[in-house]
């Protein structure tokens, strides 16, 4: 499939949730809403195809994410770097992220998180093998970064085994 | 100035058919950038036309006192400009129609015309 019209697909997306909401902050939510939503259900199709085993600790999640699971949707394998001390944390590194083809961000729209969408499909993801966690974009490309970086927190497993809560 | 060039892009279009093409028409007794007209009759301008198969028009205006700008510089210079306007049409903030704000656009354009100095 080519990926331009996945590109356009997704801005479309966007900039309709930004006439929507009119303002930034709001989008951001809703972006991270229906990744989350995106991910509770993605992660099902992962598993089958990709049939990676239980992951023993965090680094080994990292692992799988960038090698497995960014490239088997994205075609990017993005690098796992900065870890915390306590390797409860670590930053996905993205040379280039295949949403932001050809965009750039209005003046007016500066506190947009524009692929806040990733942040929410890898903590509806993670939430349904039991990780809570937090992914938040620290440098952005758009924003005029050199590189695009997603920050992944480990908060706790996920003990009680209550069916995902849809957002 | 531009205006009347679009007029002349219409008639040759009309003229030639569907096709890609490009058109150069030379103009004597220029117009000037500001209110007033003046009329250098030393100054010679080029207006250079090019339309896409989308019947997107660009004009380009060259003062040829400068140096002699050869046709197939012409040519690759409308295509970059094609290659970039493609892109600022595919961001998803663009809305057609609208007064391109593109910064890779601008730095196309100002690096192309560095060149031709």
């Amino acid at each position: 499939m080519s990926s331009e019209l996945f590109t356009l697909t997704y801005g479309a997306l966007v900039t309709q949730l930004c006439k929507d909401y009119e303002n930034d902050e709001d989008v951001n939510k809703q972006l991270d809403k229906m990744g989350y939503n995106i991910g509770v259900r993605l992660i099902e199709d992962f598993l089958a195809r990709s049939n990676v085993g239980r992951c023993h600790d965090f680094r080994e999640t990292a692992d799988v994410i960038a090698k497995v699971a960014f490239k088997m949707y994205l075609g990017i394998t993005p690098s796992i770097t900065n870890w915390s001390p306590a390797g409860d944390e670590f930053s996905l590194i993205l040379e280039n992220n295949p949403l932001v083809d050809f965009v750039e961000l209005p003046d007016n729209h500066s506190s947009l998180i524009y692929s806040n969408l990733l942040c929410g499909v890898l903590r509806g993801a993670l939430e349904m093998v039991q990780m809570a966690v937090e992914a938040r974009f620290v440098q952005d490309t758009l924003k005029g970064d050199g590189v695009t970086e997603i920050r992944m927190r480990f908060i706790r497993r996920i003990e009680d085994n209550l069916p995902a809560g849809e957002e | 100035m531009v205006h009347t060039s679009l007029d002349v892009v219409d008639e040759k279009i009309s003229a030639m058919g569907k096709a890609l093409v490009d058109q150069r028409e030379l103009y004597l007794g220029l117009l000037y950038p500001t209110e007033d007209y003046k009329v250098y009759p030393s100054h010679q301008l080029c207006r250079y036309g090019y339309v896409t198969n989308s019947k997107v028009k660009f004009v380009m205006v060259v003062d040829s006192s400068n140096t002699a700008l050869r046709d197939n510089e012409i040519r690759s210079m409308f295509r970059k400009l094609h290659n970039s306007y493609t892109d600022v049409m595919c961001n998803p903030f663009y809305n057609p129609g609208d007064r391109i704000h593109s910064r890779a656009f601008d730095s196309m354009v100002t690096s192309m015309m560095i060149q031709v100095c």
